[in-house]
C-alpha cells in the first residue's frame, strides 16, 4: 500500500532554540581494541553523577574519539579522572563553550534541515566546534561568544513556532 | 545488583554510513556536503562533525540504505570534497536509540562493555536531550537490542520501537 501526503514548509519550522552555556568540551580517544576497558571506566559509580549535555563519538583509523560537554565543575573532575588512567588519552579541553539545540515538527522525516543549519552558520562566519544530529534534534557546540550570533542567524533561517 | 532503568529502545530501518575525513580547508565541509545531499533530496538521519587533533575534520552521517550508490557517486565526483579528503563508507548500518532516565555516561559505558563482549561494533554515537543513539552493524541489530534488554530494566511490556514505514520525498504528486 502506498500513502501519499503532500506537505512542504517554505520555511522550516522549529519549536524554538534552546541554549546551555558555561560548559567545557572534553575530547578523548582510545584504540577500538580498548573499548571494553574504556566502557568499564565510564560505567564506574563515581561517574554516575555526571550530567553530560552533549556526547558524540566518531570512529576512524581503528580509534574511537569521544567529545563530551559537561558543566565546568563536573568537567574538571572528569578530566582529572581521565588523566589518572592510561587509557583513554585526553586530547582537548575547551572552556567556555555553549550548546544551541533545536527540533521541529518535521525533523527526522524531511531533507534540507542540515543544509539550512550549516549553510546559514557558515555564511555568517560562525565556527561550529562540534555537532550532532540524531533523534530529530540538532545540537551545535560553539564558542560561548558566538552563541548570540548563531541564534540570530538560525532564527532568520527557520520559522519559530509561536 | 539492581539494573539501571531506561525508558525505552528504538531501532532504525537499514541505513548506510559515510565517514569523510580531511584537513581543514577554507570550505565548510558540513555545509558543502549537506548541500550536495539536499540536491538529491536525501535526508540525513544521523550526523556528527568534529575537528580532531592535528586539525583533522571528520563528518559522519547516516542515510537510507537505498541512497548508498547515489551518495557515493556524488561524493566521489571531482570537486565535491576538498582535495585530499578521504571517504569511508559502510553499506549496512542501523541505529539503536535508548532513552535513559539518568546516568547517561554509566549507561554508555555499560553498553560499550557488553557490546564489546559480544563483538558488536560501535560506529558512532550522538546524544539528544533525552536519548543516546548508537550506530552499529545492521546485521547485528537484533543481537545488540537483546543485549540492551538484558542489561537494563525497561518499563513493563516494553517492546523496542521498530519503524514499519519509510518516508519517501518527491516533488512529483501522483494523481488517481
Amino acid at each position: 500500500m502506498e500513502t501519499i501526503a503532500v506537505y512542504w514548509e517554505p520555511r522550516i519550522k522549529t519549536y524554538g532554540f534552546q541554549r546551555i552555556t558555561d560548559l567545557a568540551l572534553i575530547e578523548f580517544s582510545c584504540p577500538l581494541s580498548n573499548i571494553k576497558p574504556l566502557g568499564e571506566i565510564l560505567s564506574q559509580d563515581d561517574l554516575k553523577i555526571l550530567r553530560p549535555k552533549f556526547i558524540i563519538a566518531q570512529v576512524s583509523n581503528h580509534e574511537i574519539s569521544f567529545i563530551i560537554c559537561l558543566p565546568l565543575k563536573e568537567s574538571k573532575d572528569f578530566h582529572t579522572s581521565l588523566e589518572k588512567t592510561s587509557s583513554p588519552t585526553p586530547y582537548k579541553y575547551i572552556y567556555p563553550v555553549s550548546i544551541i539545540f533545536f527540533h521541529g515538527p518535521h525533523f527526522g522525516d524531511r531533507y534540507g534541515i542540515a543544509n539550512a543549519t550549516f549553510s546559514s552558520l557558515s555564511k555568517a562566519g560562525i565556527k561550529i566546534l562540534a555537532s550532532g544530529c540524531s533523534s530529530a534534534s540538532v545540537f551545535l557546540v560553539l564558542a560561548q561568544h558566538d552563541i548570540d550570533k548563531a541564534e540570530e542567524t538560525l532564527s532568520e533561517t527557520f520559522e519559530v513556532a509561536k | 545488583m539492581e539494573k539501571l532503568k531506561i525508558g525505552g529502545i528504538k531501532q532504525s530501518l537499514e541505513l548506510c554510513q559515510f565517514d569523510l575525513r580531511g584537513v581543514h580547508s577554507s570550505e565548510e565541509i558540513t555545509a558543502n556536503v549537506s548541500k550536495l545531499l539536499l540536491s538529491q533530496k536525501i535526508n540525513m538521519e544521523f550526523l556528527t562533525h568534529y575537528t580532531h587533533r592535528n586539525n583533522y575534520h571528520q563528518l559522519t552521517f547516516c542515510i537510507s540504505q537505498d541512497k548508498f550508490s547515489t551518495t557515493s557517486e556524488i561524493l566521489k565526483k571531482e570537486g565535491s570534497l576538498p582535495i585530499g579528503w578521504e571517504i569511508n563508507s559502510r553499506g549496512q548500518v542501523g541505529i539503536i536509540t535508548i532513552f535513559p532516565h539518568q546516568s547517561a555516561i554509566k549507561i554508555l559505558g555499560a553498553i560499550m562493555v557488553s557490546w564489546a563482549a559480544q563483538s558488536i561494533p560501535i560506529y558512532g554515537i550522538a546524544t539528544s536531550l533525552s536519548a543516546i543513539s548508537f550506530v552499529t552493524d545492521y546485521q547485528l541489530i537484533d543481537k545488540a537490542i537483546d543485549v540492551i534488554q538484558d542489561l537494563f530494566q525497561l518499563p513493563k511490556d516494553h517492546a523496542p520501537l521498530k519503524p514499519e514505514i519509510r518516508y519517501c520525498q518527491s516533488d512529483i504528486v501522483k494523481g488517481d
